[in-house]
Parts: structure tokens; C-alpha cells; sequence
């Protein structure tokens, strides 16, 4: 029992720690602004020396000139090839990814049963947090000797895994509808059959002439666009299928219900439901996708070629092609600050055009988190 | 008490260990492995010296020598007027020291049946008006154009030597990190040229010869060899007669040192001073 | 549309997506596999009687006397071949000029290989570097040596592309003094180098000998544990506060939405950014160090797992229920009393979770450290040195050893080794996060 503490403060006791309390709050915001003002400082760094840059050389040149020769006597500093470069290789990765990465996000929303789901996830958080470097070093010396191998044959096996099935499935589909008329039941079937043959006779065609010419390709170099778009597609899946995976839950049981009860496939309710009720959380899910793929660094640098040229045809993406990170990254080294190169700050330059880039991904995700909030409170 | 003669223990301890000799070189791929092998020979005859080796590029090494941030710079090239004005008005004063001889074959896979190749042709490869090997008597076979990155020594060596200085490279050539990475890429690639150090050359790769002269060491030291260039160390100012400075970069002259550069595949400089 | 179409759309579909998830896990499998299993082979291989020498000398481990006692086995062994190649030395003067010609250049080819596979020949000068000191240590790498001995790599390009054509040198040699090595090499190469089933866990913790020739990758390791160490301990600290500061003190507002931002914006700059502002700022401007730096890299790592610190640790403590407490504050305890005592503890787990999650990203990271913090070669860094000293680390040095390295291919199982060693870490530190936050659930659900 305690003998005789008091249990009300004294009027100094309340104003110290009522100072106390002031002084701790202003120590927290302190450090808390500190934590958040690193990357107004980031950018004022990273401006401050890509400025001057474009004070010498002006904009133009910069964004819209091909012609990169930094070691020239006198430099020219076109990066335009470089911009298309990292646009075409994050472009691919996004492209080849997110099908399979939705699908694999509604597989494992929908599909698979739960205990199937609680194995998965570590396993993609697993893909997420091998290290770019680890991929890198797999993209020069497994995926490109294979590529330059065999690469036309490893093509055209993933152009006939792919497009058997979804042809046939089309050519079904496509006699399907264009034969729903009101004939009789035996003509009704014969069209049905006529087409269904015509259409899958054209697939075949269609397939193996494709398989043909991707197969007698010869990729002289097996460090290209593909290789850099294939890597970096499988370091953007994890973010990719784990954010859409979270917004296919939320889209909410009585969604699916209520179309399940309306006598719709799965496959429909999935597709014509599910999906446009979660299309903001997968478009978020690809945002992230698209910055963590053009923010990568290692993988391009050992495995896209660090040519600084627009592939002919533009996609072409059998050919080298040189990203904004990559140059940063391996051109470091020449940037003589002290004699305030130009070639030094160009490369600030390329580091605030990421930044501002990613800024605007970032600006346009919460955007589009807070719309879909607004809507769901029924805005 | 005792806390305080702990305390004073360690940190005396501290500054006992960073009294210690240290040594940092940074600057050329090329010269990297002289300059790796003569640190790990130096640490095993005296065991409390640290020596790091960095190997961004010629020009960073000349960046990191202005800056002091380095005792010794690497060089595949000599100092660019740039440099030498900028390390003037700093007040460094470089001063270079030759550690062995290079040739700069160029080189391409070992099934490439092309023997050889002129200047002239080397230099339309590069500049893109030659793209396919049947135009210089090989296969019909796109040419893959292999270079190195502008911070290279090497690459500045190359334009001086073959390109010319109003020469531009080819838009589709790919750009390597380093003499390794040159030499892999061609190594790995069947219609691949390049260019590296004579220290990278192996059964991996083939060297061609340029107007006819294969590169050696012979055609290196009676310079028949088109391309051949000094390695460089560069210090700032004369290093002092018993520094650590000096002794590293007098390994290139004694005999141990000369085997080393020999071992490792480029031209060791003669005995006398 | 009929009923069978959709029905067979609908199965099509449910394939469609066992395929993605297959496809996902069989893209693991393909970049882990590899990695794995050949990274094993810098811990588990087979071994030769150089390998242990090289152990002996350079590192003083295994047993001297067992040692003494292979090795002069090892020697009579080779002696037939070291006396061939000496009694070929005093032959080749001797013979007519044009055979000697045709035999030096093959001759010369064999004397380095025979150095390359058995190591310096005893009795003669030792040479410069240390990887010619010892032999092949692995035995495969030895058995492709061994064919350099035996066949002349010849390229025939009669046919177009070039053909590589493996011609044996011994009809060469028939009738000298060194016929007798070839059959020697081929059938009794188990004699010479007594290949025996090795684990090597020093590859871990031994520096490495002669660029990576021979010994381990203990100078990385050491330099990617400080740098991800270093990193958490500014980031932990700095995170949890910020973390307190969002969900106990701050009041909805502009300042604390424009805070957010900041942090989210934090989370996505790319990394090498990240690098391009620890060069700017932190070694340029700031100068915490002469150069590059462990300090330096900690710093621009710890920026940049940051946000994810502070994120985890908000989800941690907006986690504990409200009961907690909303019971401090009714048994009269102040609210910085209660975070410190109540609401942090059972946060606990899941800021450990996040902690061990950014520990495992800043282990991995490369491009920030690439301008503040990695060097190539570099003894293992000592802690005393941490703040003025760069260093070797596992991500920055796999880079460099599998495209700048003098000679890739000798040292392939060195690089498979250091990206499996950098992948086991990362995964080991990721799984323990992922079991930390299953029991966190557990915990928080009973």
C-alpha cells in the first residue's frame, strides 16, 4: 500500500510535464520530418547538379538528339536512344508480365484453395527479395548463351505453347458466335462445323509458319532487350500478383455471389466482374510493376548490350539497347566534377528524369488509390 | 576506473590500427591486375599494410588522383589536357610512372576464319560502313561491334590509335565495362570484334593481326605492333625516396615485379631506372 | 452463346491460370536451380591434393603429418614426368633445326600447362603471382587442363565457320624424350592429383588469395553483413520514431498528408539514384568520410529501406489492439509511459519482421554502393575501420568477378558460390521475417 504518493499533480509537476511532453513531441517531429525531408533533399541534390547541364547544353538536344558521343571533342550528349531504350525494355517487361501475372493473381484469389495460397505467398515474396545482382549474373550467364544458342528454338516453343491452345480456343469461340442464328438444328451444327474447321485450319497455318520463321532466327547477341525484358518482367511479377492479389480480395464475397447466382461461369464472373471491380488496385499493382522496373540498375547494365541505339524496327527487341540506369551506373566513373563536366552533370540529369518520373507514378497511384476510396464511400 | 582504462585501451587500440600503412589505387581495368597482384604481393611481405584496389576507369582514376582521394592512379592513357590543367590549378602534381608495355589486339571468336585486318578496315567496322564479316573475307554474318565504356583508358587509346579523332562509333555498338567484360562478350558471341588489353587474350578469344603483325610481346617492345601504349601509375608529385608510394610502384622494376606483369600477360618494363 | 462454349471458356480459363501460377514458380525454380546447385560446388567439390596444399600453406588448416605423407606420394608419382620433361630439355638442343622447330612451340605450351595443372615444379624458382604456385584444387577443373596437355586446340575453317578440332600432341612428341607423359596423363591423373570428396565451408570466412584464385569469399561476406548491419542501425531507430509520430501524435492535417507523401515518394526512387545522392551529399558535400566508406554506404542503404521500416512498424503498431492501450491510460500511466512500456513491446514481432525484411533488401542492394562503398580488392575490412574504409562486398563483387575478372572462366564456381552465399542470406533473413509474422498473427489472434 502505498503511503501517502500523491495521486493529483502539484501545479509543477503538471507544467514540467506538460514542458516534457512539448519538448518530446518537437524531438519526434523533428526526426520525422528528418526521415521525410531525405527526399526533398534528394531531389535538391540531384537538381543541383543536373541543372547546370541544361543551363550548357539546353533541353532539346537532351531528349530529342540521338547522337550520344560523350568522349567527342565536342561531347554531344543525345539521349534520346537511351530514353527509348529504358521506355522499350520496361515496355516489354510490363507486356509479358502482366497477363500471366494477373492470372496467376486470380488463380490464387479464386482458384486455388486456401492452404494452396498460404504455401504461395512466401513463395513470391521469395522471387521478390532475391537480389538484382543474383538476376543480373543469371541473365549473363544463363539466359544470354541460351538465347544466342538456341534462342530462335526456345522462341518458337513458347510461340506454340502459347498459341495452340488460345487459337483453337479461339477458332471455337469465333464459330461459336458467328453461327448463333436461327437455322435449323443440322444446318445450325453444319456451320458450326464447317467454321470451327476453317478457323482451326487457319490457326495451324497461321502457327507453324510463325513457328518456322522464329525458329531459323539467329540472335547474334544474346545480351539484348529481350533478355534485360525478360529478367526484369520476373523482378516486377511478385509486386505485380501480390497487389492484385489484395485487390481482387477486397473486391468482396457479395460481388462473386451475386453473379454466381445470376448463373455466370466462374470464368465470367472472374473476368466480367471481379476484374472491373479491382481494375484500380491492378492498375496500382502495374504502376509499381512499371517504377520497380525502370528503377533496376544491375540486370540491364550486365544484360542488355549498352548500346546506346533505337532497335530497328522499334520493336525489335532482338537487338542491344542502353537504359537511363545502366549509363548512370557505368559512365560514373569519367564524371570529373571538379572540373564540372558536362559529362558529370548529364548524368544527374538522366538521375532527375527517373526521379521526376517515378514522382509522377507515385502521384498518379494515390490518385488513383484515393478515387477508388471515394468511391467506395459511395462519392 | 576500470571502465576507463577499458575504454582507453580500445581506443588506443583504435588508433594504433589506424596508424597503420594504407595504400588506395583506383583507375584502369587494364592495369587492374598489376595492380591487384603487386598489392596482394606487398600485403604478404608486410602483413599490417591495407591496400584497396578500385578499377572504375581511367578517368576516375585521374578524378580520384585531383581529388586526393586516391595515392596512386591507374592509367591506360596518358593525362588529357582537361585533366592536367584542372590538377594545375589544384595545385597536384602528376607524375607518371610507366609499369609495363600493352598492345591492344583486337579480337574476335575463334571461329571467325578472318585472319587479319587493316587499320582502314578496323576503323569502317567501328564506324559502321563495314557491318557484315563477308565484306572482309569471312562469313555471312553480321558484324556485333564490342567497345568500351568512355571512361576507359582504353578506349581513348583505341580512337587515338584507329579511329581518328573525328571518327564516331557506330550507333549499334555495344559497350562493355571493362577488358573481362570485352572479353567475355567476344568469347561468348560468334561474330563479335573487340578490343582488350594484351593481359586478356587467351585460347578464348582470337587475336588478329593488323597490317600483318600479330601482337606479342616482341612486336610490342620493337613496336611493330600498330597499337601498343605505356600502362601507367600516376602519383601525386615525386613520391618521397622510403614511402610506401614508392615502394609499390618500384615493384614494376625489380625482378619479382617484372615476372608478375610477365605472368599476368602484358610487357614488362626494362630493369634499368 | 451455347452453354458448352462458355462452359469449355470457363475450364480454358481455370488452365489459363494453373498455367501463370505454374509458370511463376517454374521461373523461380529456373534462376534458383542453377544458382544453387553450382553455388554448392564452391562448398562441396571434389578436391585434388593441390587444393589441401594450398590449405596448408596459405591458411595452415588441415592435418601436416597426413599431409606430408600424401604429398610424397603425390611427388613420386610426378617424378617420371618431371624427369621427361628434364631429359627433354637436354634432348631438344641436340636435335636437327627444323624438328626443333616444329616441337618448341607445342613444347612451351605443354611446360605451362603442366604448371598450370600440377603447380611449380619443385626445385625450380617459385613463380610471382600465387596462382601459379598450386596446381588445379578441382578436379574437374583439372580434367579440362588436362586436355590442354594432351590435344592442340586447332580452329579448321575449311568449312565455313570454324571448327574446333582437338589434335593430340603425343604422335608429335613420338620417339623424344617426353612420349612418356601423355600416357601418364591420361590414365594415372588420379596418382597426381589424389582427387578426394571436399567440404570447404572456409570458402565462407577465408579472404580470398590472388583475386579470387584460390581461398573464399570471407572479405565480402564480412563487408555486405556491416553495410546491412550499419544500415539498420540508423534505419531502425529513425523508422520506429517516425512510425510513433504517425499513428500516436500527429493530427490529420497538411503537414502530416504532406509527411506521407514524402515517405511514399522516398519508397520509390530507384536505387541508383539512391547512389547518385550518397556520392553528392553524403562524400561530396557532407564529407563523413575521405572517399568511399562503410559509414557512407550505411548511410545512403539506410535512406533507402527507410520507408519500408517506417511502413512496417506503423502496420506493427496500429496492430496492437486499442484495449492495450486504452487500459495504460485508465491505470493513469502518460502516453509517452504507455508507448514505451505497452504499445512498442507488443509491436515488437512485427517491427522485427519489417527490420529483418529491409536487412535482407540492403544486403542485396548494388547500385547504391557502387559510388560510396565497394572496392574490388581489399583485405576484410576491421572494425576500427569502418568509418574511412571502403570494402569488398558480396553484391558489388559478383558483379565485378563475373564481367571485369582477368580470367571468368578459372574462377565460375567462385562466382556461382557468391551469388548462391548472397541468396541463402537474403532468403534466410526473408523467411525468418515471414515465420516472425505468422506467430505475430498467431499471438494476436488468441
Amino acid at each position: 500500500m502505498n503511503t501517502g504518493e500523491h495521486i493529483i499533480l502539484s501545479a509543477g509537476e503538471k507544467t514540467r510535464r506538460r514542458i516534457f511532453g512539448l519538448v518530446g513531441r518537437s524531438f519526434l517531429f523533428a526526426v520525422t520530418s528528418v526521415a521525410a525531408l531525405a527526399v526533398l533533399a534528394i531531389i535538391f541534390f540531384i537538381a543541383r547538379d543536373a541543372l547546370p547541364f541544361f543551363h550548357e547544353k539546353g533541353v532539346a538536344a537532351f531528349f530529342f538528339s540521338k547522337a550520344w558521343y560523350p568522349a567527342q571533342s565536342p561531347p554531344q550528349f543525345g539521349a534520346a536512344a537511351i530514353f527509348a531504350g529504358s521506355l522499350l525494355v520496361t515496355a516489354a517487361a510490363v507486356v509479358l508480365v502482366v497477363p500471366p501475372g494477373v492470372c496467376a493473381a486470380l488463380c490464387m484469389s479464386d482458384i486455388l484453395p486456401f492452404n494452396v495460397r498460404q504455401v504461395l505467398k512466401p513463395v513470391i515474396e521469395m522471387l521478390a527479395a532475391i537480389p538484382s545482382v543474383a538476376y543480373g549474373f543469371f541473365a549473363l550467364v544463363v539466359l544470354a548463351p541460351l538465347l544466342q544458342n538456341a534462342g530462335g528454338r526456345v522462341l518458337s516453343v513458347a510461340w506454340w505453347v502459347l498459341a495452340l491452345p488460345m487459337l483453337a480456343l479461339g477458332s471455337v469461340v469465333a464459330a461459336d458466335l458467328l453461327s448463333s442464328q436461327r437455322l435449323s438444328e443440322t444446318s445450325y451444327r453444319l456451320v458450326r462445323g464447317l467454321l470451327t474447321f476453317l478457323f482451326l485450319a487457319l490457326s495451324l497455318v497461321l502457327i507453324v509458319q510463325t513457328g518456322n520463321r522464329l525458329g531459323a532466327l539467329q540472335i547474334s547477341s544474346g545480351v539484348n532487350a529481350l533478355n534485360a525484358a525478360i529478367i526484369l518482367g520476373v523482378m516486377a511479377l511478385p509486386t505485380i500478383v501480390s497487389v492484385s492479389e489484395d485487390a481482387l480480395q477486397a473486391a468482396g464475397r457479395e460481388l462473386r455471389e451475386g453473379s454466381y447466382a445470376l448463373g455466370a461461369t466462374r470464368a465470367e464472373t472472374l473476368v466480367k466482374v471481379v476484374v472491373p471491380a479491382a481494375i484500380s488496385g491492378i492498375f496500382s499493382a502495374i504502376l509499381l510493376g512499371v517504377m520497380r522496373a525502370l528503377g533496376e540498375t544491375m540486370v540491364v547494365w550486365m544484360a542488355s548490350g549498352n548500346a546506346a541505339q533505337i532497335p530497328k524496327p522499334w520493336y525489335n527487341l532482338l537487338q542491344p539497347v542502353r537504359t537511363l540506369t545502366a549509363t548512370i551506373a557505368g559512365d560514373m566513373g569519367e564524371a570529373d566534377q571538379m572540373t564540372g563536366s558536362a559529362h558529370y552533370h548529364v548524368l544527374f540529369a538522366m538521375g532527375l528524369s527517373l526521379l521526376i518520373f517515378s514522382f509522377f507514378c507515385n502521384l498518379a497511384g494515390e490518385w488513383i488509390v484515393a478515387r477508388q476510396r471515394k468511391r467506395l464511400r459511395g462519392g | 576506473m576500470r571502465k576507463l582504462l577499458l575504454v582507453a585501451g580500445l581506443v588506443g587500440g583504435c588508433a594504433m590500427a589506424q596508424a597503420q600503412d594504407k595504400l588506395v589505387l583506383d583507375g584502369s581495368t587494364t592495369v587492374g591486375p598489376i595492380a591487384k597482384a603487386f598489392a596482394e604481393y606487398t600485403m604478404r611481405q608486410s602483413p599490417g599494410v591495407n591496400i584497396t584496389v578500385s578499377e572504375s576507369g581511367s578517368g576516375n582514376g585521374a578524378k580520384a588522383l585531383l581529388n586526393g582521394t586516391c595515392d596512386i592512379a591507374n592509367l591506360s592513357r596518358h593525362l588529357k589536357d582537361t585533366e592536367r590543367k584542372a590538377m594545375e590549378e589544384k595545385g597536384v602534381k602528376p607524375v607518371s610512372h610507366v609499369v609495363a608495355y600493352d598492345a591492344l589486339p583486337v579480337i574476335v571468336h575463334p571461329s571467325n576464319k578472318v585472319k587479319g585486318l587493316t587499320i582502314e578496315q578496323i576503323r569502317d567496322i567501328y564506324t559502321g560502313k563495314i557491318t557484315n564479316w563477308k565484306d572482309v573475307g569471312g562469313l555471312d554474318q553480321s558484324i556485333v561491334v564490342i567497345s568500351r565504356d568512355t571512361n576507359s583508358g582504353t578506349f581513348e587509346t583505341f580512337k587515338e590509335l584507329v579511329l581518328g579523332k573525328e571518327a564516331k562509333i557506330c550507333e549499334g555498338a555495344e559497350y562493355a565495362g571493362s577488358n573481362g567484360a570485352v572479353r567475355q562478350r567476344v568469347q561468348m558471341t560468334n561474330g563479335a570484334i573487340g578490343y582488350a588489353g594484351l593481359g586478356f587474350v587467351d585460347h578464348s578469344v582470337k587475336a588478329l593481326e593488323i597490317n600483318g603483325i600479330a601482337p606479342c610481346t616482341t612486336t610490342v617492345v620493337d613496336k611493330t605492333y600498330p597499337i601498343s601504349r605505356e600502362l601507367f601509375m600516376f602519383t601525386n608529385g615525386e613520391p618521397k625516396a622510403d614511402s610506401l608510394v614508392a615502394k609499390f610502384i618500384a615493384i614494376s622494376r625489380t625482378e619479382k615485379g617484372r615476372e608478375i606483369v610477365e605472368e599476368i600477360g602484358f610487357v614488362p618494363v626494362s630493369e634499368k631506372k | 452463346m451455347r452453354i458448352t462454349t462458355r462452359k469449355l471458356l470457363d475450364r480454358a480459363f481455370t488452365l489459363c491460370a494453373y498455367f501463370a501460377v505454374a509458370l511463376m514458380t517454374l521461373f523461380l525454380l529456373f534462376v534458383l536451380l542453377p544458382i544453387f546447385g553450382k553455388g554448392a560446388g564452391a562448398y562441396l567439390f571434389t578436391g585434388t591434393v593441390e587444393h589441401r596444399r594450398m590449405l596448408l600453406d596459405q591458411f595452415n588448416r588441415g592435418d601436416a603429418e597426413q599431409f606430408s605423407a600424401e604429398w610424397a606420394d603425390v611427388q613420386q608419382a610426378r617424378r617420371p614426368i618431371y624427369a621427361a620433361v628434364a631429359a627433354f630439355e637436354k634432348e631438344l638442343p641436340g636435335l636437327p633445326a627444323a624438328r626443333r622447330k616444329e616441337l618448341k612451340a607445342s613444347y612451351k605450351e605443354i611446360r605451362v600447362g603442366l604448371g598450370v595443372l600440377l603447380g611449380s615444379e619443385p626445385g625450380k624458382p617459385l613463380p610471382a603471382l600465387t596462382r601459379g604456385l598450386y596446381g588445379q584444387t578441382r578436379w574437374d577443373r583439372a580434367q579440362e587442363k588436362v586436355s590442354n596437355i594432351l590435344y592442340e586446340e586447332t580452329w579448321d575453317y575449311s568449312g565455313g565457320a570454324g571448327k574446333r578440332v582437338l589434335v593430340p600432341r603425343q604422335p608429335l612428341f613420338e620417339g623424344t624424350a617426353l612420349a612418356p607423359i601423355f600416357p601418364l596423363l591420361q590414365n594415372n591423373l588420379r596418382d597426381l592429383l589424389h582427387p578426394r570428396f571436399t567440404f570447404y565451408p572456409g570458402f565462407l570466412i577465408d579472404k580470398s588469395i590472388d583475386a579470387h584464385f584460390f581461398g573464399g569469399i570471407g572479405a565480402e561476406v564480412m563487408g555486405t553483413l556491416y553495410l546491412a548491419l550499419g544500415a539498420m542501425l540508423i534505419a531502425v531507430p529513425l523508422g520506429i520514431i517516425a512510425a510513433i509520430y504517425f499513428q500516436e501524435y500527429a493530427t490529420e492535417g497538411a503537414v502530416l498528408s504532406f509527411l506521407r507523401s514524402c515517405v511514399n515518394t522516398l519508397a520509390g526512387v530507384p536505387s541508383v539514384v539512391f547512389g547518385l545522392f550518397g556520392l553528392a551529399f553524403f562524400i561530396n558535400t557532407l564529407h563523413v568520410s575521405p572517399g568511399k566508406s562503410v559509414l557512407a554506404g550505411a548511410l545512403t542503404l539506410a535512406l533507402l529501406v527507410l520507408p519500408t521500416v517506417i511502413r512496417s512498424s506503423e502496420e506493427a503498431i496500429a496492430a496492437v489492439p486499442r484495449a492495450y492501450k486504452e487500459g495504460a491510460l485508465a491505470l493513469g500511466a502518460g502516453q509517452w509511459h504507455t508507448i514505451l512500456t505497452v504499445i512498442l513491446p507488443a509491436a515488437l514481432p512485427g517491427i522485427l519482421t519489417g527490420t529483418v525484411i529491409s536487412m535482407g533488401r540492403a544486403a542485396g542492394e548494388t547500385a547504391p554502393i557502387i559510388f560510396t562503398a565497394a572496392v574490388s580488392v581489399g583485405r576484410m575490412i576491421q572494425p576500427s575501420e569502418l568509418l574511412t574504409q571502403p570494402t569488398p562486398t558480396l553484391s558489388w563483387n559478383l558483379y565485378n568477378i563475373c564481367t571485369e575478372h582477368q580470367a571468368v572462366e578459372e574462377i565460375r564456381h567462385v562466382q556461382y558460390g557468391m551469388a548462391a552465399t548472397l541468396v541463402v542470406i537474403v532468403l534466410v533473413l526473408n523467411l525468418t521475417a515471414i515465420l516472425l509474422r505468422a506467430r505475430v498473427a498467431r499471438n494476436l489472434k488468441g
